[in-house]
């Protein structure tokens, strides 16, 4: 195009030519970015500092004139604290750390929060490091039904963190009458306005319980195949309007969802502003569950996660976490705590189930990694994805 | 009677547009409006009542606050490389005729005409099998990089499609060095073009969910704390955040289609400049 | 001596096959390293090639002379952004492929065996063949509907928005700079079943007749099909409406002036002149539509129910829940290709200018 003037095109190519050439030093690139990557996160310094990934609106939150449990766990032990609220699905965080600790790296969260099953599998994976237990002598007041449970057999991987029920919740403005029974969750009359939870212990489990199959006692796919049936007649027939997390709260208030199952800490919380959401343990019964705290593999600060989790086994520190977030604490002694804080709360069947209650419900059993994939396999089928 | 149905057809084609315009706007009005909101529980997502809270604590959710920092790394990291590497290739492509440019032209397409969610899972795919990265920051930044660099090359190509490369000729003829007559000349006049493929390069990473989802490892992005929040609860702040980027790329566009309208005006007083002297 | 220099300029007057050669060397050797074709010490001797070609594509830049320079110019501009994507675009592709026709060492394992195992492919189609079908339905319908809606707009803009034209563009994109997802979420409230549009089409009665064409399903709009094709169309909108309006903005209105001269009427002349100006953007606007939105899993994430997933919502779950990489990867690699010979059909047709 410039064949007139060859002399000058030729330097200004030159130039060109040059910064092409320059251009081959971008492959060194992705091995600098790996070197900026590497200063990522980490603690360094004197200071200690701790990570602890959680789900979302689990801790009670500086606010209106009260001091969150992580700021008056900093004011006291001087430990830099990060608090994440990346934990919101158990299976997606374990794709999400699989090909880290899988390969024998270590992720950037000192503690993280599986539910009680999903702590069994990575203690069973050999992910999780052993608690510093002498670190923790608040470890004594766990209550006695999480000592050595089915899925830490020897007790010391993990500590429970805040535990719960599910049962059906309801928006009675929808549904027009009180619920009782799982069998209304099938009830033709709420066609397309039920939910369901993508927690398939919850789910499954209060089937199972409506169907008279006791969840604590399956062992294989076969002893769960009719609750699975029936949640996929329902779903073909259009009953299910959606498999959702802690989001059918939002589906409850608006009336999108006449009933669905839900947990009992979150339809309290929402209880509070919408009085015509509410929850009820079935007739059949209910299920029971815990989230943990564990320790993965090669975190980077071990003494600190023993101070956090000391912190939070102090009586006085977790009946404030209970104030907010209202679900099963397991620790002793709460229930004097919160009746300081919150006399009406602690008398709360739902917080602090009588025995009556507590005999109709039931803990998923611990599956052995194929029917366990089985039943994953299955559900997955089912929510539609 | 003809001219008169025409006409009436005018008017309906005007109203279908105006209807156009409020169906777009339609969510953004909802988002913006429930910034001001002031929730009941959780979900914002019955209107309650008037409150300029947020907005006075936008930064209040501290894990959102950390996401948004996070992406704000990412896309600036991933944006000023992607740029340099795009529009090294827009250089290519419209200052030289050379063999294989129909075919170079067709591969920074393929990006495009493949569905992000198979980028995704193939980017992790590759970096599943291999000890060199971690899931973190650096694969995001990598997949980033890899669908800005075809926006970025054809958006600079397109934008200096019409670029007059005998200027530089001219600059060299009056004694310029191909060094000087790169940053006074050549560097000025496509700048334009480059910051405009980098913005949408910026914005592109900012919001993006599906390939950065495959790739993310345990690292939070804005849009990913979204989709994780969505599960739980959306807070008010995620509103307010979110109206600041819009009211931000907004006004960043203003200033841009400013901007550009005097670069025009410059460059051809530019042009002029420099094809004076040519003459005589 | 004559020989050499000889030989030397032969070599530099094909500098640009050399270049070129050289680009594409380079390219393929970073995928056999990334998408793992070698092992061992062949992994060393790829990387000496790699290393080889491109020092020497230097050494022949520096002693070729101008000539050669000019000619391995536009080369060396390329080969940066070039082989990032060779490695992290096409050695991506490769190992999805082969991960497909894998099997896992064990459930939990990031270890794959490749086995030949179209077993994967087999699941693909027998379990997920419904949410194939429902992501290139729901796809071509919202393509459709972009293009109704956003072909009236796009020229009502380039047409007669007047020196109001680059403002209305504007506002035309301003929406999308808001997050995707807190778009989408946003709908979901507005669609509720309690929301302002069923309130609004219950008062007007409009409930019976949505009913009846399955808009609405039961007094819902939420969760429903229409409601996810409605996401798919507001979400990919722009990428309709931007192409279209391009090539409308180019016609030369003294054309369709011309038609009206004629005697054409307008309806006449826009069939004959206008629309057949405008196709190419209608064309390319339905590839950036329809490709995006035939792998998208947000929508019916959000404005879904159970029956209503598309691929992408499999991919995803197999993938980042069920850490089932091998049939994720074959869902993945089957709507690659079915997208790729779509789109291969249209570029053999259109060409791909109009794509940028």
């Amino acid at each position: 195009m410039s064949a007139n003037t060859p002399k000058n095109t030729m330097t200004r190519r030159q130039f060109l030519a040059r910064s092409g050439a320059l251009g081959a030093l971008g492959l060194s690139l992705p091995a600098f970015l790996a070197a900026c990557g590497g200063t990522e996160g980490g603690g360094g310094g004197g200071e200690e500092s701790l990570f602890f990934d959680n789900w979302p609106l689990y801790i009670d939150p500086t606010a209106d004139g009260l001091t969150g449990t992580v700021d008056r766990f900093m004011a006291e032990t001087g430990v830099k604290m990060t608090y994440g609220e990346g934990y919101n699905d158990n299976n997606e965080y374990f794709a999400k750390i699989q090909p880290l600790l899988g390969a024998g790296k270590s992720i950037e969260a000192d503690i993280i929060a599986p539910t009680f099953w999903m702590a069994g599998r990575l203690i069973s994976l050999g992910w999780t490091e052993k608690l510093p237990k002498d670190l923790i002598p608040n470890f004594a007041n766990i209550e006695d039904v999480y000592v050595n449970p089915t899925w830490d057999p020897t007790g010391e991987y993990s500590m429970p963190w805040q535990a719960g029920t599910a049962g059906i919740a309801y928006n009675i403005d929808v549904t027009g009458r009180e619920i009782k029974s799982v069998a209304d969750l099938f009830d033709p009359e709420f066609k397309g306005k039920i939910g369901m939870l993508t927690e398939m212990r919850d789910t499954i489990g209060l089937i199972c319980m409506s169907l008279g199959i006791d969840p604590s006692k399956i062992t294989s796919f076969e002893d769960a195949a009719p609750a699975f049936e029936k949640l996929a007649q329902a779903k073909a027939d259009g009953q299910i309007r959606a498999f959702t997390g802690n989001d059918y709260a939002d589906d409850l208030v608006s009336g999108n969802f006449a009933a669905c199952v839900g947990w009992s800490g979150d339809v309290l919380q929402l209880g509070k502003d919408s009085p015509n959401v509410r929850f009820v343990i079935p007739e059949e019964g209910g299920t029971s569950w815990c989230d943990t705290m564990v320790l993965p593999k090669g975190l980077a600060n071990s003494t600190a996660a023993a101070k956090w989790m000391n912190f939070c086994y102090d009586p006085v520190q977790a009946a404030q976490i209970t104030q907010y977030v209202q679900y099963l604490s397991p620790v002793k002694g709460v229930r004097d705590e919160l009746a300081k804080l919150d006399p009406e709360l602690a008398e709360n069947p739902l917080l602090f189930p009588d025995d009556e209650s507590s005999a109709r419900l039931r803990s998923f059993a611990t599956l052995t990694e194929d029917v366990e994939a089985k039943f994953d396999e299955e559900f997955s089928a089912i929510t539609g994805a | 009677m003809m001219r008169k149905r025409t006409k009436y057809g005018r008017y309906a084609l005007n109203v279908f547009a105006g209807l156009g315009l409020v169906y777009l706007f339609a969510p953004i009005f909802f988002i913006v409006a429930f910034s001001f909101n002031k929730p009941n529980g959780n979900f914002n997502i019955a209107w309650q009542s008037f409150t300029f809270d947020n907005w006075l604590h936008p930064f209040a959710e501290q894990s959102l606050t950390r996401a948004l920092w996070k992406s704000l790394e990412i896309a600036a990291v991933s944006t000023f490389i992607s740029t340099i590497l795009g529009s090294l290739i827009a250089v290519a492509l419209s200052r030289y005729k050379f063999r294989g440019s129909e075919g170079i032209n067709l591969f920074l397409v393929l990006p495009l005409t493949t569905p992000e969610i198979v980028l995704g899972s193939s980017l992790a795919t590759l970096f599943l099998g291999q000890n060199f990265i971690d899931f973190g920051m650096v694969t995001i930044i990598i997949a980033h990089i890899m669908f800005q660099v075809s926006f970025v090359a054809l958006t600079v190509r397109a934008r200096i499609r019409g670029f007059d490369w005998t200027l530089e000729q001219a600059a060299q003829d009056l004694g310029a060095t191909p060094f000087r007559t790169f940053m006074k000349v050549t560097f000025p006049l496509i700048l334009p073009g480059i910051l405009a493929a980098a913005l949408l390069a910026f914005a592109l990473s900012i919001d993006d969910f599906i390939i950065t989802f495959f790739n993310s490892g345990p690292i939070q992005t804005f849009p990913l704390q979204i989709y994780g929040a969505s599960r739980v609860r959306i807070p008010p702040q995620i509103n307010v955040l979110a109206s600041i980027i819009l009211f931000f790329s907004v006004a960043i566009l203003m200033a841009g289609t400013i901007a550009g309208m005097r670069k025009s005006a410059e460059k051809q007083a530019t042009a002029k400049k420099f094809k004076l002297p040519l003459r005589k | 001596m004559t020989e050499t220099v000889e030989r030397n300029n032969r070599i530099a007057r094909n500098a640009d096959r050399v270049g070129l050669g050289a680009m594409i060397l380079a390219s393929i050797c970073l995928v056999a390293l990334g998408a793992h074709w070698v092992s061992g010490p062949m992994v060393s001797v790829i990387v000496l090639v790699l290393v080889a070609v491109i020092v020497g594509v230097l050494v022949l830049a520096y002693t070729g002379g101008p000539e050669a320079r000019r000619l391995l110019a536009p080369y060396g501009l390329l080969k940066p952004g070039m082989l990032w994507l060779a490695l992290f675009f096409l050695a991506p592709v490769w190992s999805l492929l082969r991960i497909s026709l894998s099997t896992k060492e064990s459930r939990f394992s990031v270890n794959y065996n490749f086995s030949w195992a179209f077993e994967n492919y087999t699941k693909a189609f027998s379990d997920f063949g419904k949410q194939f079908e429902h992501a290139f339905v729901y796809a071509a319908i919202a393509t459709v509907l972009t293009i109704l809606i956003g072909y009236p707009l796009a020229y009502v803009i380039a047409f007669r928005g007047g020196k109001y034209k680059n403002i209305l563009l504007g506002l035309v994109v301003v929406p999308f700079f808001t997050s995707y997802l807190i778009r989408t979420i946003a709908w979901s409230t507005i669609l509720a079943d309690r929301g302002i549009v069923v309130r609004a089409l219950n008062a007007v009665g409009l409930e019976r007749l949505f009913e009846w064409m399955h808009i609405m399903d039961n007094g819902k709009l939420l969760n429903t099909p229409a409601a996810v094709i409605g996401g798919l169309t507001y979400n990919f909108l722009p990428f309709m409406l931007l192409p279209i309006y391009v090539s409308l903005e180019k016609i030369d209105t003294n054309l369709v002036n011309a038609a009206g001269d004629l005697y054409s009427s307008a309806s006449r002349a826009f069939r004959k002149v206008v629309l057949p100006l405008s196709i190419p953007g209608v064309f390319a606007g339905t590839l950036l539509t329809f490709i995006p939105a035939a792998g998208d899993f947000v929508n019916a994430q959000f404005l879904g129910n159970p029956n209503t997933s598309m691929i992408g919502n499999s991919i995803q779950d197999q993938f980042l829940k069920q850490n089932n990489y091998p049939v994720a990867s074959a869902m993945a690699a089957v709507l690659m290709v079915s997208i790729a010979t779509l789109v291969l059909l249209y570029t053999r047709i259109f060409g791909t200018e109009d794509l940028a």
